[in-house]
């Protein structure tokens, strides 16, 4: 868990963060966005002390991160960063290795780790292992960089803009692989972005910020539906709020039990976004659609009316 | 020695083995010089043999950029500390000071101080080769990938483990090619030793241009240019990865 109690960092004149609060629960992906220099990077490295706070308090599992050694904290967390920051002189095996060296762990063992690490970020070890950062493709590098993060198991994971200077299929490719992985790591992510879709993609908490200050936080759907003021609300998408809200919404949430016969013939799955499934119905003309489970079976149906969310208790806007 | 190693060392043999066979070819290299001189009385310089010259220069050039790689290397490393920062003009002017003041000059003032002989032309050639090393381990250190310091200290790598393994080994062929200027540069230099009294292989020269002696001449830049040559190419093959 982390913890920024009214958190201050000034640079001269200058405050680039003020008097922050926020709670990063265990297993929580929280997504830092708002506009460039509005201090999201500055408050990602106040948390591995890559910068000192000026003002307030930080907690990591409820111990004050003044009290930790710098270098020994950087080493139980977590970096990864949009330029990746690998060594251009090491392979990609030692730069993956990067921290458990340093935290002596035997070779053999670290060997080891790099491997499960490779194989579990898609890069194939006879192939990459000895290649040079150069050599890479920015996906592939951006895959070792978070390899990286993760090489000493780390429990807390800070990425700064880490997809930022990717095309959209491979950045969409790897946020999905990062929504896998934290399915199954459950690690406490701190993600800065300045892309609003990869942070409703990705956060279970939303943090929006502006000038140094927190304008709002909460859920992706919570923020969707009830935006704190109009700053908020156009860097959520305006207009598209809506959609985007569809966009994260999965129909197994919305559909109704099946009703009278006949089963609708269109049909959607059940892990489908309400996104998907509005796109289903304009292909096919039709206003309702069965809800397929994992074998294909019928549970349940959805019409564009729930969609859209007419007829719901509390609807309205979705 | 394998193929592709003798083909790689070629060129820095080859000048070396061409610079042994003048220094201490004898007659060989005398009745070429002959033919550079014909009226002269003697043609080969007849205080020292070539070789001892010839090892004489290399040992001094050897001193003084030892000395200055040392104190360049060093002293960019330190200014460029959080601690020494403000110390870099400083640093990086003294250095190009160093240069523009000319070795002879030096050598003027350092005779009185530290007496005829090897010590002034050391003192000279050191001053005059700093400002190539410290200009180039600046520059490297300082041209360094942002994203790559950040990386490694978010790692949570100390000072020493970032110098020694990300800042030197990435800035390395910077200032390797520092030193390569220096070094060379100073194998010519160095000839100046020989009006102070340091016999190296300056001294045909100085004593071929007080006799009017062609042949002395010759041979002393033909074999400074050799070793010039010799370690230059050897600096080019250098290539020193961490
Ligand atoms: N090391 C620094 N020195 C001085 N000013 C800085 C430094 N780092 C960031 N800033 C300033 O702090 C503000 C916030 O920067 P940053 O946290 O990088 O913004 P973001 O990551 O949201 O784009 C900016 O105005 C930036 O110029
Ligand atoms: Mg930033």
């Amino acid at each position: 868990m982390i913890e920024l109690k009214s958190v201050t960092k000034r640079f001269g004149d200058e405050t680039a963060v003020d008097a922050i609060s926020l709670t990063v629960e265990r297993g929580e992906l929280c997504a830092l966005v708002g506009t460039s220099g509005c201090g999201k990077s500055t408050t990602l490295r106040m948390i591995n002390r890559l910068i000192e706070h000026d003002g307030g308090e930080i907690h990591i599992e409820g111990r004050p991160i003044r009290e930790f050694d710098g270098r020994l904290l950087r080493r139980r967390i977590g970096y990864a960063i949009q330029s990746t920051g690998l060594f251009p002189h090491w392979t990609v095996a030692r730069n993956i290795g990067l921290v458990p060296g340093l935290l002596k762990w035997p070779a053999a063992r670290v060997a080891e780790r790099v491997e499960e690490l490779m194989v579990m970020l898609g890069l194939p070890v006879e192939a990459f292992a000895d290649k040079y950062p150069a050599q890479l493709s920015g996906g592939q590098a951006q895959r070792v960089g978070v390899a990286r993060a993760l090489a000493a198991d780390p429990d807390i994971l800070l990425m700064d803009e880490p997809f930022g200077a990717l095309d959209p299929i491979t950045r969409q490719g790897l946020q999905a692989e990062l929504r896998d992985l934290q399915a199954r790591l459950q690690k406490t992510i701190v993600f800065v972005t300045h892309d609003m879709d990869e942070a409703l993609a990705l956060a279970d908490r939303l943090v929006v910020m502006n000038a140094g200050r927190i304008v709002q936080q909460g859920g992706p759907l919570e923020l969707l539906r009830a935006p704190a003021d109009d700053f908020v609300a156009s860097l959520l998408g305006g207009d598209d709020r809506g959609l985007k809200a569809a966009a994260i919404t999965r129909v197994g949430e919305r559909m109704l039990p099946l009703a009278t016969r006949p089963v609708p013939s269109a049909r959607v799955p059940r892990e489908a976004t309400l996104h998907q499934a509005l796109a289903v119905m304009f292909r096919e003309h039709v206003e309702r659609l069965a809800v397929m489970d994992g074998d294909e079976r019928p549970v349940g149906e959805i019409s564009l009316r729930r969609i859209v969310g007419a007829g719901r208790e509390g609807g309205g806007e979705p | 020695m394998s193929r592709s190693a003798f083909k790689r060392w070629r060129a820095p043999l080859a000048w070396c083995a061409l610079l042994l066979v003048l220094a201490t070819g004898g007659e060989w290299f005398e009745s070429l010089l002959r033919w550079s001189d014909p009226e002269a009385r003697r043609v080969l310089y007849p205080q020292a043999d070539l070789l001892t010259l010839l090892l004489r220069h290399l040992w001094v050039v050897a001193i003084a950029s030892g000395l200055a790689v040392v104190l360049g290397v060093g002293a960019a490393i330190l200014v460029t500390r959080p601690g020494g920062r403000d110390f870099l003009p400083l640093v990086a002017q003294a250095a190009s000071m160093g240069q523009t003041f000319p070795p002879v000059a030096v050598l003027a003032l350092a005779v009185p101080v530290l007496g005829f002989g090897t010590w002034p032309i050391i003192v000279a050639l050191l001053l005059y080769g700093l400002l190539p090393i410290v200009r180039n381990t600046l520059a490297g250190l300082e041209g360094l990938d942002p994203g790559v310091e950040e990386a490694a200290r978010g790692m949570g790598m100390g000072a020493a483990q970032r110098l020694w393994r990300v800042e030197l080994p990435l800035a390395a062929p910077v200032i390797l090619a520092g030193i390569r200027t220096s070094v060379t540069v100073n194998i010519a230099t160095a000839a100046l030793g020989a009006t102070v009294g340091a016999s190296n292989l300056g001294a045909p020269i100085i004593a071929g241009i007080i006799n009017g002696n062609t042949a002395y001449i010759l041979q002393g830049a033909v074999l400074i240019g050799l070793l010039a040559l010799t370690v230059d190419s050897l600096f080019a093959r250098l290539n020193w990865r961490g």
